[in-house]
């Protein structure tokens, strides 16, 4: 080994593998407690060996001795079969070396066992495949882009790596499986209808760009992606070859009202079909502004309700189209066309409000918050006026972003969803005044006076109406959590109804006790629960306004992460006869695997967009604090012993197996 | 590993999971002495474990040497210059040998330690024990007038060291009675010693039946930065007299048994001067170099020295010969921040990219503003190297002095 034959890639692989094994023999030696000691020279040894010729090869096949000798000890690598494809992203771009190889060795392990040379004891050359494809699937960029400066900046060369290594899995597991996977993982998201489809979009950029490129063999796969591809980008006759906004303009203008009705049927299509909007879809509805209602319904695919709506309100649907709907913002076209179909324009006051909405001065912080996220090629009202639309169009597509504010997420919903001049209300003082001012038992709380929130930051991942609104709920959430402190029961039980709305139950459980964070009367939770919510056991009542709940969420391992928040919406038979509550999840993806076979279905068990849903059983299995009408109880000592045995079974499975009380769950719950 | 119940049972004194780690795959029956804030681990990962707070010798001391000889052990090895009385005082228990503790006395007094290495017939530099600044004064004065330097000549350097602490803790290179105020009140009483030009090294022997077992000569290229083993040819070629002067040492403080780690400067006309000696372990990770350099575990050749009942077959078939056996050049780098402000960890290309690379254990830092470094400090972690040319490994370690790993 001489300095002369040493290459940009840090050497020979011979001399590297030997590096390799050197380290792994040592790690291998070590005691279980003792392998953070030893690990490092084989990830920094791997890293080496992934940037030179023949390299990912050489790894992967070393990856049954790499394994056993405890590269993943004490991690949760060393449980494959809970590994979250959505996650690789966060490893596979972190600074520190180890993380990266980490996840990298992981990757290399499931081809390895996907391509059935590693017979794996916890995951199944089927269930490797499938990993792996999901995880290529979710980060194409790492496959097709060359990294960004902030990449290069934060990682340097472990950035190529990672293009190193992915080229080495797509190699090896077909580009074809790729994209088909990344076409159903959109369509699962965009069957949820969530209001940001920004990243959505660049999937579906991402394919296209994919299948233009002549030197990626895609096989017979990537069929799916038509439909999604011509929403954005081909979606009617006009504008087939994706011709350019001022083309488009000009063959408007020549048309006659057969061929615009034609244009405008197809965008509606695409657009109901979808979720996604054109930006030519906008050039023909401002177009279509000066050509009457009727074209500009058929273009919203508005049925009789939402033509009714229209012609209605006709100057104020105008007024805010003019406003909100450029190239740039398509997606208000179907916040608008949702919202003139939910009929709320009929509310007395929620018409007056759009049309402040429409004149509303906004503060320079504001729109100093609105450039920022999102960038100066609209006005900051118009951008604002689309988030509002989208919002009381979808008022189930608020998602939280990467922030810790579920709760305020979920009143937005909540409001947009149920008192919908309540949320203009609090726009208006948050985008004109910077200031939001509730009432917590008499006493004023001003977002102004209390700087403090839940989340540590700033949030900029969010909508338009999320961005100004939700940091101002989140002070306020956070005051209210304050003037609790001392007394001895959770503060949710007052919050919640001050918080979200007079129609938040005043009657209150919780499944934990407070001080020891045990479990705590889950009999009497679980009875009272069914006895609320479950339409055999309350007289048949169906869920009347959407109830603020905590769920303890749990991963694929029925490990417990966290408490969230959520809005119970609805309770009933689905298509196969299970009993199901479908409810709403401000994270952004509601479709979660919550181990022990609780997987949450956003489509296909009758559930509307934007909804979750889970068989009774499995949801309060996860529940853990809810509200109800002290006055409407049911009769919680009807409820079937069975079913509540099968909860608690499941709770003892997942989040409550380390929070059993010392004497055990039968002697608390055994008298009632 | 099963352990042979024919064999000594050892206790260590101190928390290391290197030498913990080395232990489990020895064949030695052990049990780790160590503050309680370990127990919950140990109970955790089932290692053998006795609670004790190494604070200072007191009525409570006998409490420990008597648990440890009905337990049975028969020796206690210290792994930190702070448990080194204490091992003496224990071994004295259990090897019903009082001199034991006061050979340890020795080790733990740097003051003490040269006397003694003077009365053995062993070069030192000039040194004196200082009460105030005002010693100190006095001191570097006194030094320079015997180098016959005049007023406004340049002065040579003194150094002041703590007397009981390890390594670099608390040593300071004082050139102007200016310097001499910045020392804080509390670091006194220090030792005094003149500056020797002269290349300075390290040695770590092992010491069974009073005779030099292994013994290895570490090349430091720039004190408190970096240390590679074996060392050049260069500095190789003084084994000889290394080994005169280590048997000399073993003679005059009386080693029967154990690890000693002492540190020598040769002048250029070849004569040796003995700096100080540790009867335990080195810093600067030099034991995990010697694995990697030689293939064997320090740690258990230290429980093979110790244990009175080590065979000399055992001996024979342990330790390699050597430099010749040795399968390459082990070194390692600690990382100082170069600037005032550091945001991130940045490894230079140069150095990951390099073929003697091999990890690292710099992590990202927690807080921006560098602390500036009074004495000389502590690193924010090490680098290590390994490849097959020594003078390469000099040179790279020498550069990495003038990389920025934060940024």
């Amino acid at each position: 080994m001489t300095t002369e034959d040493r290459t940009d890639s840090g050497g020979e692989l011979p001399p590297l593998l030997a590096k390799l094994d050197d380290a792994a023999q040592a790690l291998a030696q070590t005691s279980s407690f003792a392998k953070s000691l030893k690990s490092g020279r084989v990830l920094h040894a791997a890293r080496r060996v992934v940037m030179v010729e023949g390299g990912c090869e050489a790894l992967e096949s070393r990856m049954p001795s790499l394994e056993s000798a405890g590269i993943f000890e004490g991690s949760d690598w060393s449980q494959p079969q809970i590994l979250l494809p959505a996650l690789a992203k966060y490893s596979l771009t972190a600074p520190a070396t180890e993380t990266v190889m980490l996840e990298a060795l992981s990757e290399l392990r499931m081809l390895a066992v996907a391509r059935g040379n590693y017979i794996h004891p916890s995951i199944s050359q089927q269930q490797a495949h499938h990993h792996l494809t999901q995880v290529l699937a979710l980060n194409l960029d790492l496959l097709f882009m060359p990294p960004s400066e902030a990449e290069r900046t934060r990682q340097g060369s472990l950035a190529l790596l990672t293009r190193r290594l992915f080229q080495y899995l797509a190699d090896g597991i077909g580009y074809e499986h790729i994209v088909d996977k990344l076409i159903d993982e959109i369509w699962r998201i965009l069957e949820q209808r969530p209001i940001q489809v920004d990243a959505v979009k660049q999937m579906i950029l991402q394919i296209a760009a994919c299948q233009a490129n002549p030197a990626i063999e895609l096989g017979s796969s990537g069929q799916g992606a038509d439909r999604l591809i011509s929403s954005l980008f081909g979606t009617t006759n006009g504008c087939r070859e994706d011709p350019g906004l001022d083309t488009y303009q000009q063959r408007l203008e020549s048309m006659d009202n057969a061929a615009l009705q034609y244009e405008a049927t197809g965008f509606a299509r695409a657009m109901h079909d979808t979720g996604l909007v054109s930006p030519y879809h906008s050039q023909l509805m401002r177009f279509l502004l000066e050509r009457g209602d009727h074209l500009l319904s058929e273009a919203m695919g508005l049925s009789s309700t939402g033509r009714d709506c229209l012609l209605c309100y006709r100057e104020l649907v105008h007024a805010m189209i003019d406003l909100a709907v450029h190239p740039q913002s398509p997606q208000a076209i179907y916040g608008l066309a949702l919202l003139l179909e939910r009929g709320i324009l009929y509310q007395p006051p929620v018409a007056p409000a759009l049309w402040r909405q429409v004149a509303l001065p906004l503060s320079p912080y504001s729109q100093q918050r609105l450039h920022i996220a999102f960038g100066d090629t609209l006005s900051p009202a118009a951008r604002l006026m689309e988030g509002v639309l989208c919002m009381l169009g979808q008022p189930l597509g608020v998602g939280q972003g990467n922030n810790p504010t579920c709760q305020s997420a979920r009143a937005l919903s909540m409001w947009a969803y149920n008192d919908p001049d309540y949320l203009l209300q609090m726009v208006a003082w948050a985008a004109r005044d910077d200031e939001i001012i509730m009432h917590f038992e008499g006493q004023p709380v001003s977002s102004r006076e209390n700087p403090d929130g839940v989340a540590k930051q700033l949030p900029i991942d969010l909508d338009p109406v999320s961005l100004l609104v939700v940091p101002h709920l989140d002070r306020i959430y956070a005051e209210m959590g304050r003037r609790c402190i001392g007394r001895d029961e959770d503060p949710h039980r007052w919050i919640n109804p001050e918080f979200h709305g007079w129609w938040a139950g005043r009657g209150f459980r919780i499944a934990v006790d407070i001080a020891t964070g045990q479990l705590h009367g889950l009999d009497d939770f679980l009875r009272y629960f069914y006895a609320s919510y479950h339409p055999f056991y309350n007289g048949n009542q169906p869920l009347i306004h959407p109830q603020p709940a905590g769920i303890a969420i749990t991963d694929s391992a029925a490990r417990f992460i966290g408490w969230h928040a959520i809005t119970l919406l609805r309770v009933s038979l689905d298509p196969q006869q299970v009993m199901r509550m479908y409810f709403f999840n401000p994270n952004n993806d509601s479709g979660q695997d919550w181990g022990d076979g609780v997987v949450v279905s956003t489509s296909g068990n009758g559930e509307r967009f934007g909804e979750a849903s889970l068989p009774f059983e499995d949801f309060a299995s996860r529940l853990y604090i809810f509200h109800y009408d002290p006055l409407e109880p049911g009769t919680p000592t009807n409820i079937d012993p069975q079913s509540i045995e099968t909860v608690i079974g499941k709770i003892q499975r997942s989040w409550g197996a380390d929070r059993q009380p010392p004497g055990g769950l039968q002697a608390s719950t055994g008298e009632t | 590993m099963d352990k042979d119940p024919n064999k000594g049972y050892i206790a260590m004194l101190g928390w290391s999971l290197n030498a913990i780690e080395a232990l489990e795959r020895f064949d030695r029956r052990y049990v780790i002495v160590a503050p309680d804030w370990a127990q919950e681990y140990c109970e955790q990962h089932n290692i053998p474990y006795i609670p004790w707070n190494f604070e200072r010798l007191n009525d409570r001391s006998m409490e420990i040497a008597e648990t440890l000889k009905d337990m049975q052990v028969d020796v206690a090895i210290p792994l930190f210059e702070e448990t080194v009385e204490w091992a003496g005082a224990i071994n004295s228990v259990l090897m019903d040998n009082p001199r034991l503790y006061g050979q340890s006395i020795l080790f733990r007094d740097k003051a003490l330690m040269k006397r003694r290495a003077q009365l053995g017939g062993i070069r030192v530099g000039i040194f004196e024990e200082a009460h105030d600044r005002e010693d100190v004064v006095r001191f570097l004065k006194r030094v320079n007038q015997t180098l016959l330097k005049l007023d406004g000549d340049p002065n040579d350097p003194i150094h002041l060291k703590a007397f009981d602490k390890a390594g670099c803790l608390g040593h300071r290179v004082i050139r102007t009675p200016d310097e001499i105020d910045m020392i804080p009140e509390e670091e006194f009483p220090v030792l005094m010693e003149s500056h020797l030009d002269g290349w300075e090294f390290a040695v770590e022997a092992w010491i069974h039946d009073g005779k030099i077992r292994f013994l290895n000569i570490s090349e430091y290229v720039t004190l408190g930065y970096s240390v590679f083993v074996p060392a050049t040819p260069e500095l190789e070629k003084y084994r000889p007299q290394i080994t005169a002067q280590i048997e000399k040492l073993i003679k005059t403080f009386d080693i029967q048994f154990g690890f000693i780690h002492p540190e020598y400067f040769v002048t250029s006309d070849g004569e040796m001067y003995f700096g100080e000696v540790a009867y335990r372990p080195p810093g600067f990770k030099v034991f995990e170099l010697l694995e990697r350099a030689y293939g064997f575990n320090a740690y258990q050749a230290m429980v093979l020295m110790f244990d009175p009942k080590t065979t000399e077959e055992e001996i024979t078939a342990f330790f390699p010969r050597e430099v010749v056996d040795a399968k390459g050049y082990a070194g390692c780098f600690g990382v100082y921040p170069r600037r005032r402000v550091v945001s991130r960890l940045e490894i230079p290309e140069e150095t990951e990219q390099h073929e003697y690379f091999e990890s690292h254990e710099l992590t990202t830092p927690l807080e921006e503003t560098v602390t500036k470094r009074t004495a000389f400090g502590t690193h924010w972690g090490l680098i290590y190297f390994f490849g097959d040319e020594p003078h390469k490994m000099r040179d790279l370690l020498k550069r990495q002095e003038e990389l920025d790993f934060y940024v």
